[in-house]
């Protein structure tokens, strides 16, 4: 926060102000005296203090329920000190869950990125019915995604959905597939609808990005003879790059955490086999609370850790 | 300029303080004779809702007793477990709370016991053994509210095209049967299996007696894992599971998926409670009922489930819950048991519906009583190990057996130290 920022008060006023007991010479701002000892603290204090509500406040009673010892009724017994945190990494699924997440958050952000410079190509070109592309792109994510979610785990039914109907009718499979009762169909599918949701936010980024870049640019590569695939490589991509960048890190952040679409489809079933660490935390709560708190300790930590990596290794400050 | 800021400031901190404060009591105590009351939903749809029955105690009893209000929420049965530990958490207790386990809130000091709510001629109405179901240590705090044992339906149209002459009795007999279910293609699903998250611990159990395992010992230990039990689900992989004579995944089908299967026809046979008998009839599936196969014969003993009511001390309504327990248990017990043709816990009603003849697709039910046997309910660590069964218990008939036992019975373990 840029508490020191503003310019402090001007060395007049501030003479005034010192000198105020013994002086009955007129200020030049005879009513903000008091206000403004305190600078900008007035103006920014509203904000300051809904941060400290709603964000460090939950933060601070999240860690401490992590080290309490909590009945399944919902009472609290007393500390546990860091027992929480040895049960949860003695959870026999904690491994996998762990891979599990960042395998489902790399592919997912990567996959959405690519798709997104595409479609964010696409769109940028003039083309008759443009503005109606662009507005059908909004869809998904208008839609919410717990919706859209379940609208897909009914087109995946085992008995009633739609995709094992075209399928059988296609004669592609001879008996109608349970898609999200296994880990090993589940996770692609639900991959897909992440990505599906995740795409018009990171393409209307990249689109944003695209079309801050001058055109005398691309004029001047096309004299030079630069071919098309240079021009991209040269010209597009590294003026694009805070584009990306912001599209990458706010996509990291959310798919990690994403939670609806995987709740939504397999609620992390079976066992915890489809679960990533958000949706294992959820499922923590059903029989210990304060684990529950301790997995999202964890979680919080690995998303710090997560986007200073990515800071650091993008250089984000030499772009600033 | 310096008021507006003043005012800024003091609505955000009104603001930070209101958040602040959602987490404290913001019901619970209130006034003394207005009872809030938690139920769990046992309708399947909008007109059987148990929303309307309690809308109509309510009425009834506010006709008696004028002085005490009564708040009824009703959470279906998949929601009201974690709810009411959000509301224990945050300090809005409910006074009365009708559902699934009663141990747990006993561990924590939290319920009256049952004899300061009820008065002695309601305790005597209610058929003895599930009283004594309701007690943790020799004290009763669970109060019997509806009971249920589990049977094997059959699809008898199904039976026919697949030319089975009788139901099965055995483990082999269910694997014959489905065989032949499944070669006639008389139904989709010829076993339905469900393990999955909405009651793994109940069909868990159902096997398992089958094969004289179960969940403790006699000494009430848990025996997740014992070596029956291991049998039991080997059997169910092998014979069941890989040959494709039920679902495919087990773990993720729900036993409500595996009813409606059965009501549209689409399931050959399965174990049911009496709910099913409702859903089959509305579907128009001519079924038929037997004792539950076990390995080597038909079960002596059944699955027998009992649903229960609680009173919570935190409000100090003693007085006002007495009334309403007493009037309900005297005056709206058949009625409930009418509305969703449960097996009654009073026996008044017991002799009602038995003897009114109305109820003639209930008499198996009702003969399995006696024997049926309960999960451990008056063990406080009970309600933990069956949220861990619910977990990760039917990945047991598609992993291996021993360790998803293994994982859960250091679970229960764990649990049982720290109750």
């Amino acid at each position: 926060m840029s508490l020191k920022a503003p310019p402090s008060p001007d060395p007049e006023t501030a003479g005034s102000r010192a000198r105020g007991g013994r002086s009955s010479r007129p200020v030049r701002r005879p009513r903000g005296g008091g206000l403004a000892r305190l600078g900008p603290l007035p103006w920014i204090a509203p904000v300051l203090l809904l941060i400290l509500a709603v964000v460090v406040y939950p933060i601070v009673e999240l860690v401490r329920t992590s080290f309490l010892n909590i009945s399944i009724a919902g009472i609290i017994r007393g500390s546990a000190g860091t027992d929480k945190y040895r049960k949860l990494f003695d959870e026999t699924d904690f491994g996998h869950v762990l891979v599990w997440t960042v395998l489902w958050t790399v592919v997912v952000v990567a996959v959405t990125m690519l798709l997104s410079l595409g479609l964010a190509q696409l769109f940028n070109q003039r083309f008759p019915g443009r503005r109606i592309t662009r507005w059908a792109l909004i869809a998904p994510w208008a839609a919410s995604v717990l919706m859209t979610a379940t609208g897909f785990k009914w087109m995946l039914n085992q008995t009633a959905g739609v995709l094992n109907t075209v399928l059988l009718d296609l004669g592609l499979i001879d008996k109608s597939r349970d898609w999200l009762g296994s880990p090993g169909t589940a996770w692609p599918w639900m991959m897909f609808v992440a990505v599906f949701v995740s795409l018009p936010f990171t393409t209307y980024t990249l689109l944003a990005g695209l079309q801050t870049v001058p055109k005398d640019v691309y004029e001047a590569a096309r004299i030079d003879g630069a071919s098309g695939w240079q021009t991209y490589r040269g010209i597009t991509l590294p003026l694009l790059r805070p584009a990306f960048l912001v599209g990458v890190v706010i996509n990291l952040i959310n798919v990690f955490n994403s939670f609806p679409v995987i709740w939504a489809m397999t609620q992390g079933g079976p066992g915890s086999d489809t679960a990533t660490t958000t949706v294992f935390m959820y499922k923590l709560k059903e029989t210990d609370i304060a684990e529950s708190a301790a997995m999202s300790v964890v979680n919080f930590a690995m998303v710090v850790v997560l986007v200073l990596i990515f800071l650091k290794v993008s250089r984000w400050n030499e772009e600033d | 300029m310096k008021t507006r800021a003043v005012v800024a400031g003091a609505a955000a901190l009104t603001m930070a303080l209101g958040l602040t404060a959602c987490g404290g009591d913001s019901g619970g105590s209130g006034d003394k004779n207005t009872l809030k009351l938690v139920a769990a939903d046992y309708g399947d749809k909008k007109s059987n809702a148990s929303k309307l029955y309690w809308q109509e105690v309510v009425k009834d009893f506010r006709k008696e007793h004028k002085d005490i209000k009564v708040d009824v929420q009703v959470i279906n049965w998949n929601e009201i477990d974690k709810q009411v530990k959000t509301m224990i958490q945050s300090g809005n207790v409910p006074d009365l709370l009708q559902t699934g386990g009663y141990a747990d809130k006993v561990a924590d000091d939290l319920l009256y016991k049952a004899d300061e709510v009820t008065s002695a001629k309601t305790r005597a109405n209610i058929v003895d053994s599930f009283n004594k179901a309701g007690e943790v240590d020799g004290t009763q705090y669970g109060i019997p509210w509806t009971s249920s044992t589990r049977v094997l339906f059959y699809n008898k149209d199904v039976f026919e095209k697949a030319g089975i002459k009788e139901p099965p009795k055995t483990w082999d007999e269910v694997a014959e049967a489905a065989e032949k279910i499944k070669k006639s293609k008389a139904a989709e699903t010829p076993y339905a299996l469900p393990l999955g998250p909405e009651e793994t611990q109940g069909e868990t159990m159902i096997w398992e007696l089958g094969n004289g395992g179960g969940f403790t010992d006699a000494k009430g230990a848990y025996t997740l894992d014992s070596k029956q039990n291991v049998e039991t689900f080997t059997w169910l992989k092998d014979n069941l599971v890989k040959p494709g004579l039920t679902y495919a995944n087990p773990a993720t089908t729900d036993r409500k998926t595996a009813f409606a299967d059965f009501a549209a026809g689409k399931a050959g046979m399965l174990n049911g409670h009496p709910t099913l008998v409702q859903m089959a009839k509305a579907g128009k599936v001519d079924y038929g009922v037997a004792t539950i196969p076990g390995k080597n014969g038909p079960l002596k003993s059944t699955l027998g489930v009992a649903d229960w009511m609680m009173a919570f001390k935190d409000g100090g309504k003693k007085d006002a819950i007495k009334k309403f327990l007493d009037f309900t248990y005297s005056k709206k017990m058949l009625k409930f048991n009418e509305m969703y043709n449960f097996p009654p816990v009073t026996e008044d009603a017991v002799q009602q519906m038995r003897s009114s003849g109305e109820h003639k697709d209930l008499e198996p039910f009702f003969e399995e009583l006696p024997n049926a046997k309960f999960y451990p309910l008056g063990d406080p660590a009970w309600d933990v190990v069956s949220a861990e069964m619910k977990k990760t218990g039917g990945k047991a008939v598609t992993e291996n057996p021993r360790q998803v036992l293994g994982d859960l019975q250091k679970k229960a373990e764990d649990a049982a130290k720290n109750k």
